[in-house]
């Protein structure tokens, strides 16, 4: 493996175009009318075929959502989102289910192989199996034979819903309740598509899953599920990868994960998410307001989320863990970028309820530009957590003065024998570090890249190695020009 | 403006619900009283429910203050008192101010260029008040502050607001021994290069009373430094807060600040809550901040026990040491063992 | 190889460097000898070309190129290197991963083929087995909790790869006992060739009896003030700086 820095320089140089995935597909969409009523959400469920319970699901939270106010409380600012004024569901028309890639539409192929990520490549790669989501509908699974050796289910949730009602009913809206917030009870109305996993009772799932979701379709509000559950003693590796087409107007993502570990099971959640930002001015851009959040319901059971943010004008997402089980393990490790106008309000909460639980918060913000950076974070520990350990590192490092770090956390304990350990810095480039580089041959944005991925490394080494090269290279991409 | 009390809706009461203990009356009608000790020579005092206010009164009384409480007590009270140190003017023994009294009350201690002064805040009487305490510091002026709040089981909110000119200095020290609702809010301006401030505190708390300290330190020039250590000994089903947030606005180079929160909890109903906050707008600064919740260190407390100190008085003696670094800098001896005697007192209340 | 004209060199405004003039040709090992303040380290800085260093007045001239109208990283790629007093930390960066950063930058900034992780490996580890760095450095961050003699020890081992043609060294000796002096400097004594020179700044004698110099220059006040073959460096350790200052004034 040659270095990063190396590499992102070259890739910058072939692209000849700042941002590489800010094409548009032609492909000709299925839509529901414009708006939002329940109607539209009617349309979604017909579309997908759903039973009677699932539409009631999403008719109580679309009416929920009627009475809810949009929050106002992150440090992101934006212009007001006309709700009505957007498509709540977009498919591409060449459908239904095609049996194999030769029969799926060549451009969205050319799509993925402009992404770098074909899937007759992908395939071959062993270890990894592409649940590839173009915009709401799943076009392509692929590995589904050894999955289904281990008894594993991974699957678009729209499948889910109608092959396992039982274990989707059963555990649906159980971390993230249909009322939790804006724009997870949104999710709850007008979710599209996702994915589906369950790992069943002691089984390690033999493969990493991994999904790239795409927005494509233009004024298309996004709205995956995605819902994870591992059984007793079972462990999954799960690798979200996000890459959108360039285009004008902003577009709302409001995606809800849930995870769901049983006893002794793991789940590893990791996410590249490199959406459109925004131009150098700050005009357009994807915002990405999601809802995350991992319920460790079992004794012993550990949820890791791993994240590298770079992308999205606006980003508004705290992965959280429930730490409800005894001796459960919550993680926490971020990176985040923002360059030019980016805004990102991202964090973790970590709610100790079990006894012996133990947490640790990693996040390594970067700002550039005229961008504002927060982290926001809850370490909460409640009077049964005897015990309870967390402990957390929030750095923060400034590039250029015109931009912005900020820092929240809130630290609540109720339980005297519980640990809670914060520490947070500011820094920013040296310069004598820069020289010392530059002395050495290196260009400056070389530089730079290579001395941001230092301080991000404790969050890299958590990532899958296919997704780290990936991560290294967009922290040089996403700061290019942030460096005078 | 309405003078509506703040909710735990609002994010900056979120940990102290004042609209409910208060419950509909409010802090009520009435005007507290601010009382000074005996004048020393340069300083000059003017008791604000008197009419024609001087010019040095006008020009900075309800200039500073910004929250809501402190609204409601520049609307409402009646009295309080003015203080001016002139210019140059170093006053060697610490003056006293005493709030008293149910009510709202207003004080205001403005210290000219080059002036000096050890100020000894005491909040007495244990009625429910609201202060609201604007400080001015001029160029090179120091304002050395210790502020004692005895136990009460009333409700006691003060919100100082203060702004700091080139080369000023306060070093302050907020010693907290918790009320119904304890709020002391603090919102520092450093306007001028080379101003600093010290802030220390110690909270013990016990039974049922809280203590909430936020600070909010603004960082609007460069080479300008804020230091703030907070300690809290948490018994019973008490509740201590820290909230501190630094803001360091753009182009403020230079700016070095540090905040250390931490907490030990004593008690399984006790709670602690801490938001040490930054707001980073300058690249070419230091900041950093820190905060820990805990127990006792099980081995430390071993170790005293097995060389045969007994157990009470073993813990007694590890909170004192966990507090110690933050009183360590009271200005004056006298003043430090006056707070320290405090501190054991109460110490002894928790360690029961 | 070297030529500096009359330089003068400002630091905020400030003057450091006055005047100051040296040759240095193909082959030799040149001492730059002086106190505290004498303007050495800004001599060093400034051929290597760090921001806030200021030519108020004179000339750089290397290999009849005017040296200030390059970069920092394009001198390096033209083979300037700046061992330096106080090699810089850069946290979770390895030190292996910024061996083979600079190494490819070098290269392909002057039109090389770049070499693969195999390859640049195998010449890191021959070159570090004779300078005792060990594998374990190479994989810790960049000087990050590194000793003074480790410190030290890197920058000689990436003059080994970079095989510059003018190597600066600042203060090389400083923090190192008898036995990394020796090791350094059998390092450095194994870089001396035809076509390589070399800058000793250094402010003890002490480093000489390891790397004896063909010339000895003394700075003082921004400019060099005594010149001599290797003996000057003897002198000024028995006589000390001041007397041998006052001597030449």
């Amino acid at each position: 493996m040659s270095s990063a820095a190396l590499e992102t320089k070259q890739q910058v140089a072939e692209l000849g175009e700042k941002y590489k995935y800010g094409f548009v597909t032609d492909i000709e969409m299925e839509r529901a009318p414009k708006g939002l009523n329940e109607d539209t959400v009617r349309f979604i469920s017909g579309k997908k075929g759903e039973p009677e319970w699932m539409l009631e699901w999403r008719l109580g939270a679309f009416r929920r959502w009627v009475s809810m106010k949009e929050p106002t409380w992150s440090k992101v600012h934006y212009p007001s989102i006309d709700y009505q004024d957007a498509y709540y569901f977009a498919a591409p028309k060449n459908q239904p289910k095609k049996q194999s890639l030769d029969e799926v539409d060549p451009k969205l192929l050319e799509t993925y192989n402009k992404l770098g990520i074909p899937l007759s490549e992908q395939m071959a790669l062993a270890g990894v199996a592409v649940d590839a989501v173009f915009d709401s509908v799943s076009v392509a699974t692929t590995f589904k034979e050894k999955l289904n050796e281990a008894g594993v289910i991974f699957c678009p949730i729209s499948e889910a819903i109608r092959d396992y009602p039982e274990l989707v009913r059963k555990y649906l809206g159980t971390v993230v309740p249909v009322t939790d917030n804006f724009f997870a009870t949104l999710n709850s109305a007008v979710f599209s598509d996702g994915t589906f996993v369950y790992v069943p009772k002691g089984v390690r799932c033999p493969m990493e899953l991994s999904t790239y979701f795409r927005i494509n379709a233009s004024e298309t509000g996004q709205f995956e599920r995605t819902l994870i559950v591992a059984d007793e003693g079972a462990y999954v590796s799960y690798l979200e990868g996000c890459t959108a087409p360039k285009r004008d107007e902003n577009q709302l993502h409001a995606a809800v994960v849930e995870l769901v570990a049983l006893d002794h099971a793991e789940i590893k959640y990791s996410t590249v998410q490199n959406w459109y930002p925004g131009d150098e001015d700050g005009k357009g851009g994807i915002y990405n307001f999601v809802t995350k959040r991992g319920d460790c319901r079992g004794a012993r059971s550990k949820i890791s989320w791993t994240q590298v943010e770079t992308g999205s004008a606006i980003t508004w997402k705290y992965p959280s863990c429930i730490l409800r089980g005894d001796e459960s393990v919550g993680e926490f490790y971020s990176i985040a970028i923002a360059n030019n106008f980016q805004q990102a309000d991202t964090g973790t909460k970590m709610i100790h309820l079990g006894r012996n639980t133990r947490s640790r918060i990693i996040s390594k913000g970067i700002s550039a530009g005229r961008a504002q950076n927060t982290y926001r974070g809850l370490v909460s520990v409640y009077g049964k957590a005897d015990n309870a350990r967390n402990f957390t590192q929030c750095d923060s490092l400034l590039i250029g003065s015109e931009c912005g770090a900020h820092t929240v956390p809130y630290i609540e304990s109720r339980n005297p024998s519980a640990r809670v350990e914060h520490e947070a810095t500011t820094s920013k480039i040296a310069e004598d570090q820069l020289f010392y580089c530059l002395q050495r041959g290196l260009g400056q944005e070389e530089a730079v890249a290579l001395i941001v991925n230092g301080f991000c490394k404790e969050v890299l080494q958590q990532l899958p190695m296919e997704f780290a090269v990936e991560a290294q290279k967009l922290v040089g991409i996403s700061l290019e020009g942030s460096v005078g | 403006m309405t003078l509506a009390l703040p909710t735990r809706r609002i994010e900056e009461w979120k940990y102290s619900d004042l609209a409910r203990v208060l419950g509909d009356a409010g802090f009520g009608e009435d005007s507290a009283r601010a009382l000074v000790g005996p004048l020393p020579h340069g300083v000059e005092a003017f008791s604000l429910d008197e009419a024609n206010r001087p010019d040095w009164v006008n020009a900075h009384y309800g200039k500073l203050s910004t929250n809501a409480v402190s609204a409601v007590s520049l609307a409402k009270a009646q009295g309080g008192i003015a203080l001016r140190v002139h210019k140059n003017t170093h006053v060697e023994a610490p003056l006293a101010l005493d709030f008293l009294g149910q009510g709202h009350v207003r004080a205001l201690l403005v210290l000219q260029e080059g002036a000096s002064l050890t100020l000894l805040e005491r909040c007495g009487g244990g009625e429910t008040r609201n202060a609201g305490f604007e400080i001015v510091l001029g160029r090179n002026a120091r304002l050395d502050h210790v502020r004692v709040a005895p136990n009460s089981s009333a409700v006691q909110v003060e919100e100082i607001s203060m702004t700091l000119a080139n080369d000023a200095q306060y070093r302050a020290h907020f010693a907290n021994f918790g009320a119904r609702l304890s709020r002391l809010e603090l919102t520092i301006a450093l306007k001028g290069e080379g101003a600093s401030v010290d802030l220390s505190g110690v909270s013990v708390l016990s039974d049922q009373s809280h203590a909430d300290i936020t600070t909010h330190v603004t960082h609007e020039v460069g080479q300008t430094q804020s230091l703030q250590l907070f300690k809290n000994v948490v018994g019973g089903g008490a509740q201590a807060v820290y909230q501190g947030k630094v803001t360091v606005k753009p182009n403020a180079d230079g700016s070095d600040s540090r905040q250390t929160a931490k907490a030990l909890l004593l008690g399984p109903r006790a709670e602690a809550d801490l938001k040490p906050e930054l707001e980073i707008l300058a690249d070419d600064v230091k900041c950093a901040h820190g905060a820990a919740v805990g127990d006792l260190d099980a081995d430390s407390l071993f170790y005293l026990k097995a060389r045969g100190i007994p157990e009470k008085e073993a813990r007694h003696l590890l909170l004192h040491a966990f507090l110690e670094d933050a009183m360590a800098c009271i200005t004056g001896p006298d003043l430090r063992e006056s707070v320290r005697g405090a501190v054991s007192r109460a110490l002894d209340e928790v360690t029961v | 190889m070297l030529e500096i004209k009359n330089l003068h060199v400002a630091v905020d405004g400030k003057g450091i460097l006055r005047g100051l003039s040296l040759r240095v040709d193909s082959g030799e090992v040149h001492a730059i000898m002086g106190p505290n303040g004498s303007g050495k380290s800004t001599l060093s800085y400034v051929l290597a070309g760090r921001a806030g260093y200021e030519i108020t007045e004179g000339s750089i001239r290397y290999r009849g190129k005017d040296l200030a109208a390059l970069a920092p990283e394009e001198r390096a790629a033209e083979g300037i290197f700046l061992a330096m007093q106080y090699p810089v930390e850069i946290p979770g960066v390895t030190t292996m991963m910024f061996l083979k950063s600079a190494i490819n930058a070098q290269r392909r900034a002057r039109g090389e083929t770049e070499l693969d992780a195999v390859a640049i490996l195998k010449a890191v580890r021959k070159k570090a087995a004779t300078l005792n760095v060990s594998e374990e450095m190479l994989k810790r961050a960049l000087n990050v909790g590194f000793s003074g003699g480790e410190k030290k020890r890197l920058e000689i081992l990436q003059m080994a790869l970079f095989e510059p043609r003018l190597a600066i060294l600042d203060e090389t000796d400083s923090g190192l006992d008898i036995d990394a002096l020796r090791l350094v400097a059998e390092g450095v004594n194994s870089m001396r060739a035809p076509g390589r020179a070399m800058l000793l700044i250094t402010h003890y004698q002490r480093l000489l009896d390891y790397i004896v110099p063909d010339r000895v220059h003394v700075l003082a006040k921004g400019r060099i003030v005594a010149e001599g073959g290797k003996e000057l460096a003897l002198e000024l350790e028995a006589k000390g700086y001041e007397q041998i200052i006052r001597d030449a004034a």
